[in-house]
């Protein structure tokens, strides 16, 4: 308690030094940045899981060939779960001369339970409704100009006159992108009386449930448990959206690196100002303990200023964080609805308890070793010598940054990457700083005498200028990564989805259409035409066990295997697929081959070798595994988890699937090409690519405001590197000034230290950014033939040594004014 | 260009106070004095009588509140602190009781400076010569901290003589010092005055140093202390 008080009284005599309010600054820029960050991880996730509800209009679900009896929806309205039931099938609709193939959902009207269902009125107002009443009908816009009605009017559907109530603007779908042409939303009380749903009709079934998890949880174990009716289905949101998945954890990484580079700047600055007060005490140790004060008294009070200083600044950073994090939060929340709105807490604790560490980390060792300074040194500081034992406690600050890497990072590789990066920096920069101080002495007396003094200047203070270039390297490093690097990706990414990306897909189109149909596309100004067989069959049997026989650890694999599989072929490997096991077999193995996804693989246990049954139709083919693919689901190509040989698959009952990319505003040829391959459906995927292409735009923005962040990091390593040889600065120019230097000359001088310290920096940081960002960008980010912007950051680099030179001499400009007198009165 | 008939500092009637905690404090009050080329001159007085704040005004590091300093004829308190600097470049040398040697910088570096900021291509062999001549040769690529007390000032002085200023400040020269090496450092200062011709002024409150001068004025609180033998020097 004593010593609490005497730690805090210490520290409130000494809060004027510059370098004890640097400390405490960083350490509330580490856990402010810390804890944004991992606050709005922590709700992007939330809000992802929330809108993966939205998109299948519930939060669990069943859809199944047939109606569910009612013991399910009954078990989950007693615990308390909010139900509603639809069903989906094709129907001719028909007005006038018209007529048009629809894809119907017959809802009841409480669809849906998430997410919204967007309507346009007769006079084109959107508004937010539920399923239709009986009698009406909502339809798209394709079926509307397909059948040439408005809003108002009457169309018949079923064998049922029923009146447009509403254009639909957008619905939350079963999550499946190859679903179905136009759509209609009719009331299921309708479809049922009409007959559409009888045994026989073609009609899914879904039971969509919504509540709270535990409820959803127990009601899903419970499910479980009970025979579902053949050819049921769950639907859940983990399964849907995988592009979308995708999209958020890319989005995720670039957050994480943000604020992990913010917090490793701000351990820089620490450090740098730890170095400077530890100085600072030494003669005020050396007294202490020549007066009879013991090791570990002093230890004590050092450590006790140091938790005085460190737990309010935490504090403060904890409550900046909180509130930052909301108010990013309420600029970021157009993203999604109805995601909770509680503000998780337990990241910004989490992100001061990490601040803690990287104060401790980086302060720790030169403040532990001044415990050691012996009371001989209140007579002499030079006969002060390095204690080696504690030599060890400078490992803390690498095992904290190692730590800080690792649990920021969304992967061991983005967390080795980083590490080996922004170590090769240091090193480079270190070695390029001593070359320079080693040419200083050779060439300084050739040079300009201002520059002269400048090289005299950086080799007077040889230590500190190592460190100070490593830390400015490291910290222009973490700048232009996140400046020039980070967008560059995201733009690399962007441009991974071009505007030509597909955006329709055709299905079901039989062998005798496809030569038509490709000409047709091409009258209506489609282009990126690629078509791909499709077969649906079962897998059967794996190494000729049946398949009905076998225990697989992943729960998912049952459902997998009573699913209808889509199969395709293809000779040479399609783009976005990346073979990493076993070999592709190419147009013409001796045996039949198939290829599997990786997240087969690891599904059904399944190596290269392994022998797949499938039926399909009548037919059925033993395939062996040849090869395990990686297939990047976020490149919004057609992609199969299951690829066959074409020579073993070509004569299995198929049909094909056409995707295109069609440009805006040719609706109506579409729907005109819709009712001429009446057989064909048509779906739009353009809402899903303009939601992607959202979230990496807004990502784009929060990595830019979070840049703040990193700005306000790298100028406080510059100030601490400033206030760590500020009195030697001032005593040096006092002294220069006695002697007859011109303040001109200082400030030249100084300029030119502080240009030479500046390129050292920029050039390390430029070199180590484009490096870091090559290797990022191809083993983190998957962009293919990304190329770091080197323009950009060898003009960056260049900046780099004039700001680094114009922030220097504005430091410096106190100490060129230090009046020659304060020599005389020092002594 | 000097006349040999002016006095080579002159200050008449300067006066300084400093602003502190209790309102103003006088520091110096109406001192006059004069001192002739090639002359030494001691400034004797007790702590904070205000020998090192008249040392600072003659050196032109500060001006005074009122009064007038003039150095080789150049008036300094007419002088802009950019003035003074190149005055103090050309004409002044100084050692200071603490050395303030550079550190990081060998003795060699260190007697070079002066000479660095006029530009003086020659800077490192006239360096040599000046540690020759204290003797300190073998020393050259030594730093400070691996210098004793003794050789610390001798390369201080040094620097201090290195550029050829016709007057040399010293701040309690042998404050820090063991009497020998100090009488020592004394005999060097005193030998570098008569053969350059460098006129010394020296700060000392050592009655022994200061009789080892030519003249000398004693300070108390701020005042000269008008001397029974005459050696008070008066304008």
């Amino acid at each position: 308690m004593k010593m609490l008080l005497l730690a805090l009284r210490n520290l409130r005599r000494e809060w004027h030094l510059p370098e004890l309010r640097t400390l405490a600054a960083s350490l509330v820029l580490a856990v402010v940045a810390l804890g944004v960050v991992a606050t709005l991880a922590t709700r992007i996730e939330r809000g992802m899981l929330a809108s993966a509800a939205e998109l299948i209009g519930g939060d669990i679900g069943i859809s199944a060939p047939q109606a569910l009896p009612d013991t399910y929806s009954t078990a989950a309205r007693n615990d308390g779960l909010k139900v509603t039931r639809s069903a989906s099938f094709p129907s001719v609709a028909f007005a006038g001369q018209h007529s048009q193939l629809l894809d119907v959902d017959a809802v009841d009207l409480h669809y849906p339970l998430r997410g919204t269902l967007e309507l346009a009125d007769a006079s084109g107002h959107s508004h937010v409704g539920h399923g239709p009443a009986p009698g009406g009908v909502y339809l798209d816009h394709r079926a509307l100009v397909g059948l040439g009605l408005a809003v108002g009017q009457r169309v018949q559907l079923g064998g049922r006159e029923l009146t447009i109530e509403a254009e639909l603007l957008r619905q939350p779908d079963g999550g499946e992108l190859l679903a179905l042409a136009p759509r209609a939303l009719m009331s299921l009380t309708d479809a049922e009386a009409a007959g559409l749903l009888g045994v026989g009709s073609r009609a899914r079934h879904r039971l969509l449930l919504a509540g709270e998890p535990d409820a959803i949880r127990r009601w899903r174990h419970w499910a479980q448990s009970t025979t579902l009716p053949q050819g049921s289905q769950w639907i859940t949101p983990e399964q849907t959206q995988q592009r979308m998945r995708s999209a958020f954890d890319r989005a995720g990484a670039f957050l994480r690196l943000t604020a992990l580079l913010s917090a490793l700047l701000a351990g820089i600055a620490i450090a740098l100002s730890a170095q400077r007060y530890a100085r600072r005490k030494t003669t005020e140790v050396a007294l202490l303990r020549a007066l009879g004060t013991s090791r570990r008294r002093v230890l004590g009070l050092l450590l006790g200023t140091l938790a005085a200083l460190a737990l309010p600044a935490a504090a403060l950073g904890l409550v900046l964080a909180l509130g930052l994090s909301q108010l990013a939060w309420l600029l970021a929340s157009q993203l999604f609805t109805s995601v909770p709105t509680v503000l998780p807490l337990a990241p910004s604790f989490a992100a001061a308890a990490m601040g803690i560490a990287v104060l401790i980390g980086f302060a720790l060792p030169p403040l532990a070793r001044l415990s050691e300074v012996p009371p001989v040194a209140v007579f002499r500081q030079s006969v002060t010598r390095r204690a080696r034992r504690f030599d060890a406690l400078y490992l803390i600050p690498v095992l904290v940054a190692l730590g800080l890497i690792w649990s920021q990072s969304s992967s061991l590789k983005l967390a080795g990457i980083l590490a080996a990066s922004l170590f090769g920096v240091a090193l480079v920069a270190a070695l390029l700083a001593a070359l320079l101080l080693w040419l200083a002495r050779r060439i300084a007396p050739g040079v300009h005498p201002a520059l002269r003094l400048g090289l005299a200047a950086l080799a007077r203070r040889r230590t500190l200028s190592l460190i100070q270039a490593t830390a400015l390297s490291l910290g222009l490093c973490a700048l232009l990564l996140l400046a020039i690097v980070a967008p560059a990706l995201l733009q690399g990414w962007r441009q991974e989805l071009p505007a030509d990306t597909p955006n329709w897909f055709a299905l079901n189109l039989q062998d005798d259409q496809r030569a038509d149909f490709a000409q047709a596309l091409q009258g209506i100004g489609a282009d990126q035409l690629n078509m791909l067989p499709l077969a649906v069959g079962k897998l059967t049997a794996i190494n000729g066990r049946p398949i009905d026989q076998l225990h697989f650890a992943e729960a998912r694999a049952k459902e997998w295997a009573d699913r209808q599989l889509r199969l395709s072929w293809a000779g040479p490997l399609p783009q976005a697929n990346e073979v990493i096991a076993g070999r592709w077999a190419g147009a013409a193995p001796a045996q039949a081959e198939v290829s599997i996804d990786t997240m087969w693989r690891d599904m059904f246990a399944l190596k290269l070798g392994d022998t797949l049954r499938f039926d399909v139709g009548e037919r059925s083919i033993d395939a062996k595994v040849g090869s395990i693919r990686k297939v990047d689901w976020s490149s919004f190509r057609v992609n199969f988890f299951l690829l066959l040989d074409p020579a073993h698959a070509s004569d299995l009952p198929h049909t094909w699937l056409a995707s295109f990319h069609l440009p805006g505003g040719h609706a109506k040829a579409l729907a005109r090409l819709s009712r001429d391959y009446a057989n064909l459906s048509l779906v739009d995927v353009d809402s899903l690519l303009d939601r992607v292409r959202e979230i990496v735009d807004r990502v784009g923005n929060a990595v830019r405001w979070i840049l703040g962040f990193s700005l306000l990091a790298g100028a406080l390593v510059l100030a601490a590197s400033l206030a760590a040889s500020a009195a030697e600065r001032r005593h040096e120019a006092a002294l220069l000034r006695t002697l007859g230097a011109r303040r001109g000359q200082l400030r030249l001088a100084a300029a030119c230290e502080f240009a030479l310290l500046g390129l050292v920096a920029g050039l390390t940081a430029a070199l180590g950014a484009a490096g870091a960002g090559l290797w990022l960008g191809q083993a983190v980010f998957h962009i293919d033939r990304f190329v770091p912007p080197l323009w950009p950051l060898a003009s960056a680099a260049l900046a780099a040594a004039l700001v680094v030179m114009l922030l220097g001499l504005a430091g410096t400009r106190k100490v060129i004014r230090t009046p020659p007198m304060r020599l005389l009165r020092e002594d | 260009m000097s006349d040999s008939s002016r006095p080579l500092l002159q200050a008449c009637d300067v006066s300084k106070s400093v602003s502190g905690p209790e309102g103003k404090l006088e520091i110096l009050s109406k001192v006059s004095l004069r001192i002739e080329p090639g002359e030494s001159f001691a400034i004797v007085g007790a702590s904070g009588s205000g020998k090192t704040t008249l040392l600072g005004l003659l050196a032109g590091l500060d001006v005074p509140d009122s009064g007038s300093i003039a150095l080789d004829g150049h008036a300094l308190d007419q002088l802009d602190e950019e003035a003074r600097a190149d005055l103090r470049r050309r004409l002044v040398g100084f050692v200071f009781q603490s050395f303030h040697l550079l550190p990081a910088l060998t003795a060699e570096e260190n007697v070079m400076l002066p000479l660095e900021l006029e530009g003086n291509s020659a800077a490192r062999q006239r360096a040599r010569e000046a540690l020759d001549a204290v003797g300190l040769s073998p020393r050259r690529r030594h730093y400070p901290a691996q210098l004793s007390g003794g050789e610390q000032q001798r390369v201080a002085i040094a620097r201090a003589f290195v550029h050829g200023p016709r007057v040399l400040f010293a701040d309690e020269p042998t404050g820090n010092l063991d009497q020998r090496t100090g009488r020592h450092v004394c005999d060097l200062l005193f030998a570098l005055n008569r053969d350059h011709q460098t006129t010394l002024v020296l700060v000392t409150h050592d009655a022994t140093l200061a009789g080892r001068c030519q003249r000398g004025i004693e300070l108390d609180e701020g005042r000269v202390v008008p001397s029974a033998s005459g050696t008070s020097a008066s304008a």
